[in-house]
């Protein structure tokens, strides 16, 4: 077996620090082999898929090699009638998503930058999109996983039905551990079937508290959006609620909608499919855009704090500037191009403050070089830090994988 | 460890935290602590303590360390695979003094509550503001809240609603130094490792639960259920893989055949034909929504095979119907003096090759299984029918059960869905999952708990340093006292 690898380049650079080697194993063998060789070496090593999250965490502290998934990217089973398919950690989100579509099918997980955001990232750095609005996030959908832990020895976990619960929960585990415990190699997910149909429902300008109420009146009427998100603009927020399903009953929900918001003497607008598709570019564009994003996660009840005490002292720092906000989910992400290095970072901290005190987190997702010294990328560690330590002693004793880059310093 | 302390020592330092009266060693009530919901295995614990707090807990757990004593959490004690079945010489520390809930929050769509509080009383709590808990374990109004962490339990709206697992949000954990830690939180993706994915499921090996905050939801506004019935399972699994196909997501899509039909007759007196297969499907959500998808689900069904379908016309009837389904199990103890409850998992569109399986299997050693199961996820509910009263017939039963859930394995499923490994199926892991596996998830629970002392016995097969870890006051592997492996 011989793996590809190379010298490492700037373009190979983990925030900065350029890895000696890089690997790009082309099976999940050769992944396994690549990980042993960074063991039997002592490498410190990072996993890199489509590279769309690597602004996530902070520099690492050592880094000797890279493992490329990008070549690990074949679909390994998709058994449409189970509704399960299994793929290769370094297949991304658009290919899987093409695979899927000729059988009707998707995964519901709409993490941004399809094109490039490979299954294995997504899975690590817990990325989502509206969907998980009905959906959930990864660790909704994800059914098993096949990693590859620090010291070389390949393991398995979950397993490819979509009920099970035999032993620790290793592909939840995963998600969000952002490469510190285990190289994926192959996920397997849930997936579900393309819908008939799917409207959007624009409610603009709204005060946070007109959200509020709206969000509060649709769940009184129990009517269930796929997706909502709305965009921040100009001091006001631009909802967008997605009904997906049979036409019947997207129909009826889109007009009941509708009516709800009359009543509230706030007007909505059903998009035709160009309008509603650009709803949704527009909000893509704000999660990806920019040399600055910031992800805070609180409750729904906070929105009010959140558009007018939390995001304001951020996006006032940003030229341009965007937010989009899942009201149903309580998270929003604020991104765009920092004017001053200085003032930015006093508007995060301030941000952040006041985010911990109402009991939810501030992360920064990506940050420009200048801005990284003066701001920990992840804030004060929850109270649990100490069984992460103790879980990443056990995985990983020698702090090899994406040394330094997570939480608390692991 | 400050040497072994002798039960009644033991039992006096506990009832100074816990007060007398929830602190026995002895007498009639130990003895419903010696099984749980699977009573063959039977163990007696040294003591059986209730504690009524988070600090208690934390003290429970100190003392029965410094004592040497394994500890055995038990919520309700029902469930099905010897998950709360005490080791000997060990401590049981029970729940079910702690049933208060604590906090709603209905914006955020959140409760707090207390392990101990039943499942169902979860539901009642806020349904009068139209919220509920979505996992419904056929056991809900008994089973506790901390026994379905602890067993990621499901019900048979998981297949559109999910587990616990999707719908815990936080908990308060007592850990093996009587530490006291919050992981999780009413807001999502708390920074860090997902610590809940480590703890729910965990089988009761990782801590104990002392506060849980629960996911609500929004009930649906309508819920549809159609009953059918079919000349066989092959038909009947057939109309399931076409309405998945068609792309409906049922909230649950159950069946039964023709033996676990003829149970639920009896114990129930409805009025169901004798046929070869009885679907049950609910279909919920808004109105407009939910009155399509069951019309399209009634036509495929019909084109399946069924012979006949029934809509009830009353919420009266929708009840009877599922009672039942749900009754089938205690049911079948009508047609069988004995019975063995399995729960293997199978990809869904092999349900038909899989039943004519097992109903083969069964043959070959002169037994009876009825099947009961969540048919949309694939999760079989095998009752092997036994009488014990004849010599080998348990045996020969468990044997089965044992060859059915291999073979479950073999088709790419899983040897538990909803019930747990527990120390009943303990060994079918390594069927499912090889050495390195397993030592991955080892890792895991020694990261909350490196010396075993929570639940041993459990999920991992024996044979393994933790799960040969001695009782209270035993020797320390070699390998462990040299420093050359530590426990996990
Ligand atoms: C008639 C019947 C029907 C059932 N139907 C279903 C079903 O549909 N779906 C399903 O999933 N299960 C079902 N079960 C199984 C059982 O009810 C569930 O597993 C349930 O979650 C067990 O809850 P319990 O409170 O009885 O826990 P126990 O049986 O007391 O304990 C279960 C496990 O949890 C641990 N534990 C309990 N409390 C805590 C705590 N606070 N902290 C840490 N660990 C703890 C114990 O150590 C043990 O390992 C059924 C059981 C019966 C008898």
């Amino acid at each position: 077996m011989v793996i590809r690898e190379r010298a490492g380049k700037s373009e190979d650079a983990v925030q900065g620090v350029v890895p000696r080697l890089v690997l790009e194993p082309a099976t999940v063998e050769e992944a396994t082999a690549a990980v042993a060789r960074c063991a039997s070496d002592r490498l410190a090593v990072v996993f890199v898929g489509g590279g769309t999250d690597l602004g996530l965490g902070a520099r690492p502290f050592r880094l000797d090699a890279v493992i490329r998934t990008g070549a690990l990217s074949r679909l390994v089973d998709h058994a449409p009638a189970d509704q399960v398919v299994t793929a290769e950690a370094g297949m991304t989100l658009a290919a899987l998503g093409e695979a899927l579509a000729r059988q009707r099918q998707r995964l519901a997980l709409d993490a941004p930058l399809p094109g490039r955001a490979t299954v294995g990232g997504v899975v690590a750095a817990n990325a989502f999109g509206p969907r998980r609005t009905r959906f959930g996030g990864a660790r909704d959908l994800v059914l098993g996983v096949s990693l590859v832990r620090a010291d070389g020895v390949a393991a398995k976990g979950g397993g490819k039905v979509v009920k099970n619960v035999a032993g620790f929960d290793l592909p939840r585990l995963m998600v969000g551990s952002l490469g510190t415990l285990a190289l994926l190699t192959t996920v397997t997910f849930r997936v579900h079937p393309l819908p008939e149909t799917e409207v959007t429902v624009l409610f603009p300008g709204l005060e946070p508290d007109q959200v509020r109420s709206l969000a509060a009146a649709w769940r009184a009427a129990q009517l269930e959006p796929g997706s909502a998100a709305a965009v921040f603009s100009s001091d006001r927020l631009d909802l967008g609620l997605r009904l997906e399903g049979f036409q019947a009953g997207v129909d009826d929900q889109v007009a009941r909608l509708l009516d709800l918001g009359r009543r509230s003497g706030l007007p909505g607008e059903r998009l035709g499919a160009a309008e509603g598709a650009a709803f949704w570019r527009r909000h893509d564009a704000v999660r990806e855009q920019g040399s600055l994003r910031v992800k805070i996660a609180s409750t729904p009840s906070h929105l009010g704090d959140l558009a007018r005490a939390w995001l304001p002292p951020i996006l006032g720092e940003l030229s341009p500037a965007g937010a989009v906000v899942y009201p149903t989910l309580g998270i929003a992400f604020a991104s765009g191009e920092p004017a001053s290095g200085a003032g930015l970072a006093a508007g995060l901290r301030a941000a952040r403050v006041a985010v911990t005190a109402a009991g939810g987190s501030l992360v920064v997702c990506e940050a420009p070089p200048a801005i990284r010294p003066a701001f920990d990328p992840w804030g004060p560690p929850p109270p649990s830090i100490d069984l992460m330590r103790a879980l990443k002693e056990r995985f990983d004793p020698e702090r090899r994988l994406a040394s330094g880059r997570f939480v608390g310093g692991i | 460890m400050n040497g072994r302390a002798s039960v009644s020592e033991l039992a006096g330092r506990m009832a100074a935290v816990v007060g007398a009266r929830n602190c026995f060693s002895e007498g009639p009530d130990l003895l419903t602590y010696e099984c749980d919901g699977l009573t063959h295995g039977r163990t007696r614990p040294d003591l059986v303590v209730l504690p009524g707090s988070t600090e208690e807990v934390a003290e429970v757990v100190r003392l029965a360390r410094a004592a040497g004593r394994p500890i055995v959490p038990r919520g309700s004690g029902t469930g099905l695979s010897g998950g709360a079945r005490p080791v000997p010489g060990s401590v049981v520390v029970a729940l079910s003094r702690m049933r208060r809930i604590l906090e709603v929050n209905l914006e955020d769509g959140w409760v707090r509550v207390e392990p101990g509080v039943i499942n169902l009383d979860v539901t009642k709590h806020v349904s009068p503001a139209g919220y509920y808990y979505a996992p419904d374990p056929s056991s809900q109004s008994i089973c506790s809240i901390g026994g379905n962490v602890a067993f990621n339990s499901g019900g048979a709206h998981c297949l559109k609603y999910g587990f616990t697992v999707n719908h815990v949000l936080g908990a308060r954990v007592v850990l093996h130094d009587g530490k006291v830690v919050d992981i999780g939180g009413p807001a999502l993706d708390v920074p860090g490792h997902d610590l809940l994915a480590a703890l729910v499921g965990s089988e009761g090996m990782v801590g104990i639960v002392t506060e849980v905050t629960l996911r609500l939801l929004r009930k649906p506004e309508t819920t549809r259920t159609f009953f059918a019935t079919f000349p066989s399972t092959d038909e009947g699994g057939e109309a399931v893989s076409r309405i998945i196909a068609a792309g409906i997501l049922p909230a649950a899509i159950e069946m039964m055949d023709r033996l676990a039909i003829v149970a639920a007759k009896a114990a129930t007196g409805l009025d169901w034909p004798d046929v070869g297969a009885a679907l049950l499907m609910d279909a919920d959500g808004p109105t407009a929504e939910v009155e399509d998808l069951s019309e399209r689900a009634v036509k495929i069904a019909r084109e399946a095979g069924a012979l006949e379908l029934r809509l009830p016309r009353s919420e009266a009837e929708r009840q009877l119907m599922w009672k039942g389904r749900k009754s089938a199990f205690a049911a079948v103890g009508r047609i069988s003096p004995n019975y063995m409850v399995e729960d293997g998992v199978i990809p869904r569109s092999e349900i038909a090759s899989v039943l004519r399986e097992i109903e083969g299997m069964a043959k070959e050693r002169g037994l009876r299984v009825a099947n009961v199961f969540h048919a949309g996820d694939g999760n079989l509910h095998p009752l092997v029918l036994y009488d014990a009263r004849e010599t080998g017939q348990e045996e020969r039963a468990e044997h089965l059960g044992g060859e059915i859930l291999r073979m479950c394995v073999r088709r790419g499923g899983s040897i538990t869905g909803e019930h747990g490994v527990g120390s009943e199926k303990a060994a079918y892991m390594a069927d499912m999952f090889g050495d390195d596996d397993l030592d991955t998830m080892k890792r895991v629970r020694a990261a909350f708990d490196p010396d075993c002392c929570f639940n041993p016995g459990k999920v991992f097969p024996s044979s393994r340093l933790c799960g040969e870890k001695p009782g209270p006051g035993g020797v320390e592997h070699p390998a462990v006292k040299s420093g050359e492996v530590y426990r996990w």
